[in-house]
């Protein structure tokens, strides 16, 4: 019997979850899968369930049904949270402390990667900052530190809600590429991400959702392909034109 | 992953940080002083004047007793330092965690909830007991002026105000954990402590259930601490409260877990919670810690007493408003009650003040039913009562009372004080709160 091959074995699934508020469905049966080592990205526009489903992932949101599933089988909350950590979008988490203790606290608290410390300072440069509370950080530094907290954790799959988000051009390219150097081997990551031009940069196959369902999932050429087979060929070659004829 | 055992540490030093970075418990600190010190200095001058004009030890009685002239008002400003600002400090730490976001970070640690909220306490009540130095200055200057400490009578007192801490901390907690915002959950612990206040004026008026249930209130519990008396059951259910506060914050800041559930969690927990006091409150050990045993018949009459091994029922014709029938409560059968465990006491009356009863027969009898005897009186003190009990059970008590307290009368000036709590303690609370302030920045 052959070995697994990590490259397409998921590392986790997500099989059909489902979150509603009221008479309002935010996620509706969305399912997808997440491999070893990739960057997954969650595409969609503002208002498309993606934080709503993260949050579901990450335990932080009781999700009405559905389940994240590993080698068939639903985690339990303790495996779950052995097996990923969700990074929130626009928090400011203690703010009167200084960004140092922060990632030490984290590191303390979850068990996380301190042989990573000073490359992910190095890349995210941070070290000016270190001493600086959370709460006197401008945004770009905030979603920066967070994302250092989100790289030190040691949980195999790291999934960020909108790691872009308020970040210039410049800041947002500089960032996908440093994430890249991150993520592979024992570390993937799910990113949600609404401008499909970041997406596009930093990703290794995409999710695409619409009005909280999952519209479709693959790598870019695999996006292509299944839009043509659902009558609805891209215009173009990018991934704007596939999620528009996707969506 | 860390352990969830190896997180506690962790959580401990980050809950200390976030409370020295809190506002609301610096602003509690230097309060802290000035609440202490304005009820001790006016306790010590009143003393001291009432001392100088009895001129000597000789005949005087609880009056004279540190505990009820200086140690409960001066803790008084404690109570008041835990009903209005100490639940400020307790929402402000776990609010803080909801608004900035660290909570989604935090609840996806390994470690139970209620071990978070566990810690959250334990910080609490060490931010509460470095406020309490206050108090304990008080005492040295106290020892300082050469006033008499009893060292029993002022543990109960510090064990009554360390539980109603304990109290309000759970209450700020679970209000602040399922409350959307800090605000919020202020009006709710506030409404509560009101609320508890309510009960004890219904009780007052109306007297029956409402009057058992204003026993327990923490108003109520202080008070019996504050007399030096330990109550078992008072004591088994104020822990049994804060247990259930805090295990309702630790429901309620499961942020992914389904609000319907947690719901039910709730509901299950405060069926529990009600049948665990109701049935805590069939404890009747006690403990009269006071050194003039303000709580206690004299020895010899605990010594009769004691030999009366049948029911005894006492149905008291007074209204819940009646002067009679608060002084027979208090100086009487509440001190029958710890010596006779088969101490059956009904109240009958038809209003809450008894004014228009006085003319009704019966009004203000007093009926007495003790191995199928029965005999009846008017008189309330505890004298006359005992005499209705030793005259129906046949039994006469020792002549040998050994009510050997004469008090300790001290006529001193609170010297020093106002200084100490209007200047040294403000002022070494601000340096300490500069300091903290530098060295985070």
């Amino acid at each position: 019997m052959s070995a697994p091959n990590p490259a397409v074995t998921p590392l986790v699934e997500v099989a059909g979850v489902t979150k509603r508020f009221g008479p309002v469905v935010a996620v509706e049966d969305a399912s997808f899968s997440i491999r070893h080592g990739e960057i997954l990205g969650l595409i969609g526009p503002n208002g498309s369930g993606k934080t709503t489903l993260l949050e579901c992932m990450g335990g932080v949101l009781a999700a009405d049904s559905g389940a994240i599933v590993r080698d068939g089988r639903p985690l339990t909350p303790d495996e779950r949270s052995a097996l990923l950590f969700y990074l929130p979008d626009a928090i400011a988490p203690w703010p009167s402390q200084p960004l140092a203790w922060a990632l030490d606290y984290t590191m303390d608290i979850f068990g996380g990667r301190r042989p990573l410390r000073e490359d992910v300072l190095r890349a995210l440069e941070l070290g000016p900052l270190l001493d600086r509370p959370l709460g006197r950080l401008s945004k770009g530094q905030r979603k920066r530190a967070l994302l250092a907290i989100g790289l030190l954790t040691p949980q195999p799959l790291l999934v960020a809600d909108e790691p872009f988000e308020g970040l210039d051009l410049r800041q947002a390219r500089d960032l996908a590429r440093k994430l890249r150097a991150f993520a592979g081997g024992d570390r993937a990551m799910l990113l949600s991400i609404h401008q499909i031009a970041d997406a596009a940069r930093v990703c290794d196959r995409f999710v695409l959702i619409s009005a909280g369902s999952v519209c479709g999932e693959g790598t870019l050429a695999e996006l292509c392909a299944l839009a043509a087979a659902r009558g609805a060929a891209p215009a173009g070659p990018g991934l704007e034109e596939v999620f528009l004829g996707l969506t | 992953m860390a352990s969830p055992r190896g997180v506690v540490w962790p959580l401990i030093r980050k809950e200390w940080r976030e409370l020295l970075a809190s506002r609301a418990w610096w602003i509690f600190l230097v309060l802290m002083g000035p609440l202490v010190g304005v009820a001790f200095i006016s306790a010590v001058r009143a003393y001291g004047e009432a001392s100088g004009r009895g001129g000597t030890s000789a005949g005087v009685g609880e009056a004279f007793s540190p505990l009820v002239g200086i140690w409960a008002p001066t803790f008084s400003g404690c109570e008041i330092a835990a009903a209005f600002l100490l639940p400020f400090v307790a929402i402000r730490l776990v609010a803080g965690d909801k608004q900035s976001g660290a909570l989604k970070i935090e609840s996806q640690l390994a470690a139970a909830t209620w071990v978070r909220v566990a810690v959250k306490a334990a910080v609490l009540l060490a931010g509460w007991l470095i406020a309490s130095l206050a108090a304990a200055a008080a005492v040295l200057l106290w020892a300082a002026y050469g006033g008499s400490i009893y060292a029993p009578e002022l543990a109960a007192v510090v064990l009554g105000h360390l539980l109603n801490a304990g109290l309000t901390i759970a209450l700020a907690c679970a209000a602040a954990a399922i409350a959307e915002h800090p605000s919020t959950a202020a009006i709710i612990t506030l409404s509560i402590t009101v609320g508890t206040w309510i009960v004890s004026f219904i009780a007052a008026i109306h007297g029956g259930l409402w009057e058992r249930l204003a026993a327990y209130t923490p108003t109520a519990m202080v008070g019996q601490f504050q007399h030096g008396l330990v109550r078992l059951d008072s004591l088994l259910i104020a822990v049994a409260l804060i247990a259930a506060g805090l295990a309702f914050a630790a429901i309620w800041i499961r942020i992914g877990t389904a609000v319907r559930r947690r719901a039910w969690a709730s509901l299950a927990l405060g069926v529990a919670a009600v049948a665990l006091t109701g049935a805590l409150s069939l404890i009747r050990p006690s403990w009269d810690l006071a050194e003039n045993r303000m709580n206690s018949f004299s020895r010899g009459d605990e010594a009769a007493l004691r030999t009366i091994a049948a029911p005894l029922r006492i149905r008291v014709h007074l209204a819940p408003e009646d002067p009679r029938r608060v002084d027979l409560e208090r100086r009487t059968l509440s001190k029958l009650r710890r010596v006779l465990p088969q101490l059956h006491v009904e109240y009958v009356s038809t209003t809450s003040i008894g004014l228009f009863e006085q003319t009704a027969a019966g009004y203000g009898e007093i009926e007495y039913e003790l191995n199928g005897r029965s005999a009846s009186s008017r008189a309330t003190t505890p004298e006359a009562v005992l005499e209705s009990i030793y005259s129906l059970a046949g039994i006469a008590p020792s002549a040998d009372n050994d009510d050997d307290f004469r008090g300790h009368p001290l006529a001193a000036e609170p010297r020093g004080a106002a200084v100490v709590f209007y200047v040294a303690w403000p002022g070494v609370a601000l340096a300490c709160a500069a300091l903290n302030y530098r060295r985070s920045r």
